[in-house]
């Protein structure tokens, strides 16, 4: 039963993560935003959302808390109706954290904009408004996941029948560490194929970007003008499930190994060593890292062989 | 490749933010604003029996103050690590309020004269954070250690450090009405509000000027904002307050909340699309060279 939850848990980070990378490309948030916001500097005038919440993990660390306190102010309102509360409070929680950060996300973009006014770089409505939609709803999926995440985590006891496996932090805190872990993922892995992909088509393998290109950003698509909305369709196929897979097998890795190790300690029962517990948790998990690492090496090596060294200038 | 790294210089110095006060806070420049809302906010704080919504009037002041101190301290850089100065606001700001409840809930902390609660305590945790915050701007900037030499870093940091102790000091005041350790524990902290009460105040500070940077930013039109995240915490808090202690104090919480976003909002908008360059239905964009 145990294990049955973890999955569940790491089918949702994948999900959560996803839809996380796939909102954060529609505003052009995180790294890339650098390089939308020198674009009107540079006299580059663009159609992109320009969404500078802040970084991606405190954006999501605040969506998350406060669907996590809504979340957990219903809980204790419906304490009679026992667990089945969750079915109400989870998505009501999820839905005003993905309004308050569709409300941030709307002063961005025309705050943004304005500061660049002696750069001639004028506030399309259009482009305001028709982002704000497709921002939100992606929010929505992203944290009702990790609402629910934190929810099963904190409930881990009562609902695997297993005493003393619930996480002693409240829902709230859970929600904080895990939108903060959601958002840094988002951030490290889904940025690459969005920025360097798609606001940068035209650079030789290995090459980073020079300081002479800075702001230089594609500014068509295929058909007309290309705004925000038109990455996520290209991210959807490669990039937002790639950014869903690494944060989901981080998840799963990480309960597992502690999964495994609390079994062989004896999960809280009359043999319960919870010495023997961390160690095994630890030794499974630093034989996973080093697994991890010879991979990441042997892919690297395989791509440095087939597309050749970094040419330079 | 030389010639366009200088060209690329001469427009980083041309995109310093120009001062220009004109709708409002033209009064109310960065030395007045920073006395106004320290008196504002030690009163408030030392008054844990104010009624909720007057100690949100009270939060909202020192949230201005706070994103004020951040536009200081960061406006010199690009726009990355502003929220890390936000961030690092409510670190100190979460040491310095749990140094201050715990001295106010000691004998000697909370005064009452006439019935009234008055807690000298917690501003032992403010000018321990003044301290702190004073250090560790002077390690960051001082010649014998990192030597970052930001203008007015050490006042920043200084003020940072008050400003998010008064901030969580007033928001746990608002959510259990005391400094009392045993009320404070399971309202605040143990059931976790402790989260949202850094991650929305950190906002409230980090946001605005995250948010309208640039080379027109102007400061009136940031610290808008921050107000208008203040009228969404007081929603959030309305809500909390309404469970822990009543709707009495609740609800005009919420409302308070809910006029303050409705106001500032469309004071922020009007402010941003009458100042942009231009404001579209929709079009094309201007090509280079054409």
């Amino acid at each position: 039963m145990l294990f049955a939850w973890m999955l569940i848990i790491a089918f949702l980070a994948f999900i959560a993560c996803m839809f996380e990378d796939l909102e954060s490309d529609i505003g052009s948030q995180s790294n890339p935003n650098s390089q939308i916001q020198l674009a009107p500097e540079m006299g580059y005038i663009h159609r992109y959302f320009n969404k500078a919440i802040s970084g991606e993990g405190l954006s999501y660390a605040l969506s998350c808390t406060i669907s996590g306190t809504i979340a957990m102010l219903i809980l204790l309102q419906l304490e009679s109706v026992g667990p089945k509360a969750a079915i109400l409070a989870i998505p009501v929680g999820a839905a005003v954290g993905s309004l308050v950060h569709m409300v941030r996300s709307s002063v961005c973009h025309v705050g943004r904009e304005a500061a660049h006014k002696r750069f001639e770089q004028p506030i399309y409505l259009d482009v305001l408004y028709g982002h704000l939609l497709p921002i939100a709803t992606h929010n929505f999926l992203a944290v009702i996941c990790i609402t629910a995440i934190a929810y099963i985590q904190s409930n881990l006891g009562i609902l695997s029948g297993v005493a003393g496996a619930s996480n002693p932090f409240p829902l709230p805190l859970l929600c904080l560490i895990w939108g903060l872990t959601v958002g840094a993922i988002g951030s490290s892995t889904g940025d690459i194929h969005y920025g360097t992909e798609r606001a940068f088509q035209d650079k030789p393998f290995g090459e980073g970007r020079r300081v002479v290109y800075h702001g230089q950003i594609c500014r068509y698509a295929d058909c007309g003008v290309r705004t925000s909305k038109d990455v996520a369709a290209f991210c959807a196929k490669f990039g937002g499930p790639a950014t869903g897979l690494a944060f989901g097998l981080i998840v799963l890795f990480e309960n597992w190994r502690t999964v495994i190790g609390m079994t062989l300690g004896g999960v809280a029962g009359p043999g319960w060593n919870p010495s023997l517990a961390a160690a095994w948790g630890i030794g499974i998990g630093i034989v996973i890292a080093v697994v991890l690492v010879i991979l990441a090496r042997a892919i690297e090596k395989w791509a440095r062989n087939k597309y050749g060294p970094f040419v330079g200038e | 490749m030389g010639e366009e790294e200088v060209k690329q210089e001469e427009k980083e110095e041309k995109a310093k933010p120009k001062e220009k006060f004109k709708i409002s806070f033209d009064y109310f420049n960065e030395s007045r604003l920073g006395i106004f809302a320290l008196i504002i906010g030690i009163l408030v704080a030392i008054f844990p029996g104010l009624p909720a919504f007057i100690k949100a009037i009270g939060m909202m002041i020192v949230f201005v103050w706070g994103a004020d101190s951040v536009r200081k301290t960061a406006r010199y850089g690009l726009g990355t690590g502003v929220p890390s100065i936000g961030v690092l606001a409510m670190g100190f700001g979460i040491i310095g309020g749990i140094t201050g409840i715990a001295v106010a809930s000691m004998s000697f902390g909370t005064l009452v004269v006439g019935g009234v609660e008055i807690a000298f305590g917690v501003l032992a945790g403010v000018a321990l954070l003044a301290l702190l915050g004073f250090v560790s701007g002077n390690l960051a900037n001082g010649d014998k250690f990192i030597n970052m030499k930001i203008p007015g870093l050490e006042r920043g940091m200084t003020e940072l450090g008050i400003a998010g102790t008064l901030v969580v000091l007033i928001e746990t005041s608002i959510i259990t009405g005391t400094y009392a350790i045993t009320s404070v524990l399971p309202n605040v902290i143990n059931n976790g509000v402790i989260a949202v009460i850094f991650i929305i105040s950190a906002f409230a500070m980090l946001q605005p000027l995250n948010t309208c940077l640039g080379a027109d930013e102007r400061r009136g039109r940031t610290l808008l904002m921050s107000i208008e995240i203040g009228g969404i915490a007081s929603i959030i808090l309305g809500l909390v307050t309404a469970l822990t202690l009543s709707a009495v104090q609740g609800v005009p919480l919420i409302v308070l909340g809910a006029v303050i976003w409705v106001v500032f909002y469309r004071a922020y908008m009007k402010a941003c699309m009458k100042e942009a360059y231009a404001v579209k239905g929709t079009g094309l964009i201007k090509t280079l060279g054409g």
